[in-house]
């Protein structure tokens, strides 16, 4: 596997705690090309990532999840990018879900989506019912059902990336993303993978919330 | 019978004003403007000098009093002009967003026309 070519794009809003360790597991799992896109933090996130070997693109103001990701994609076509992987700073992902990921775009897959297994004891109940929602809630404005709509640890080829046009800024963009694949007929799968809910991860003040899910589904349905 | 003459004044001097604003072309003052200003306030110019007119159009359509037709269609208007701010206030953030991500990007160009050089 040649990763010279392989990006992981990491948005980061407000994540020095945990930041710094998401990168040295990262790359201790051989992947170095890391982008990083701090989404006009507040908290000493810049200063966390001054001595790591990463590329580093601030936002001046916070734009969200899905902007972030956008500049990230941006990015990647400006370093020729041929493989790409997105990739939450809170720690929740787990490094080894990518090389699977990227054997899969390599085979010739252009988006490979993870999926978290709700089976599993430690995954909790509340979690479950809000994704199996905006799973449902995804594929009636879309067309296109996935086990979980919600999940940010993917994969994308040079071609997704390319025909992907995204509109969405904040967390809406995770089911834009399932929108634009079934529009460009992008060839995608899904894997299982792993998630961590640790407690930094739980006690979080920016992810998703009721009300932002409300928000999300009025935006998807104006937008459509 | 007042109430009527106060509305029909200031339904004259809206539309007279906005009416030379659009004669003189002032800035910002298109036809599109113009024509809601008409709608608008000719609306409630005919309603105050017709007031028979209107209870028997609104009769006619279910409304029953004048003032329960002028409250419907100025719930449509709100509604309408809500719709148009929201759509307005989407482009602003997404123009936002495309400067803020290009400021971004910038050093990142830099560098690497750098060192492409």
């Amino acid at each position: 596997m040649d990763k010279e070519k392989i990006y992981i794009v990491i948005p980061a809003y407000n994540e020095a705690i945990v930041l710094g360790g998401v990168i040295d597991e990262i790359k201790k799992n051989g992947f170095h090309n890391i982008i990083v896109v701090d989404d006009g933090s507040t908290d000493n996130t810049s200063h966390v990532l001054k001595n790591k070997a990463i590329i580093y693109v601030r936002h001046s103001l916070n734009r969200g999840k899905g902007a972030s990701i956008k500049t990230g994609f941006e990015a990647c076509k400006l370093l020729g990018a041929n493989s790409i992987v997105t990739f939450d700073g809170d720690g929740q992902h787990d490094p080894i879900d990518i090389q699977p990921m990227i054997q899969l775009i390599q085979k010739g897959f252009d988006v490979v989506m993870g999926s978290r297994n709700y089976q599993e004891k430690h995954m909790p109940r509340y979690k479950a019912v809000g994704n199996s929602i905006g799973n449902f809630i995804t594929w009636l404005i879309y067309g296109l059902w996935v086990s979980d709509s919600q999940f940010g640890l993917r994969a994308y080829s040079q071609k997704a990336i390319d025909n992907i046009h995204l509109t969405s800024d904040r967390y809406e963009f995770d089911s834009e993303i399932i929108r634009e694949i079934a529009r460009h007929g992008l060839k995608h799968c899904e894997m299982t993978a792993h998630v961590r809910y640790t407690e930094y991860a739980k006690k979080k003040k920016n992810k998703q919330s009721v009300i932002g899910a409300m928000k999300m589904v009025f935006r998807m349905l104006l937008t459509g | 019978m007042i109430v009527y003459i106060i509305l029909i004044c200031i339904s004259l001097w809206f539309i007279g004003s906005k009416f030379a604003a659009f004669i003189r072309h002032e800035h910002n003052q298109t036809a599109y403007k113009f024509a809601t200003t008409l709608f608008i306030w000719g609306g409630i110019l005919f309603t105050s000098l017709f007031p028979g007119e209107v209870r028997r159009l609104s009769q006619q359509m279910g409304f029953g009093e004048n003032l329960n037709t002028l409250i419907f269609f100025g719930f449509v208007i709100v509604f309408i002009l809500f719709f148009r701010l929201l759509r307005s206030v989407e482009n602003l953030e997404r123009n936002i967003t495309e400067l803020v991500r290009q400021n971004a990007l910038m050093d990142l160009k830099t560098k690497l026309s750098a060192q492409s050089k």
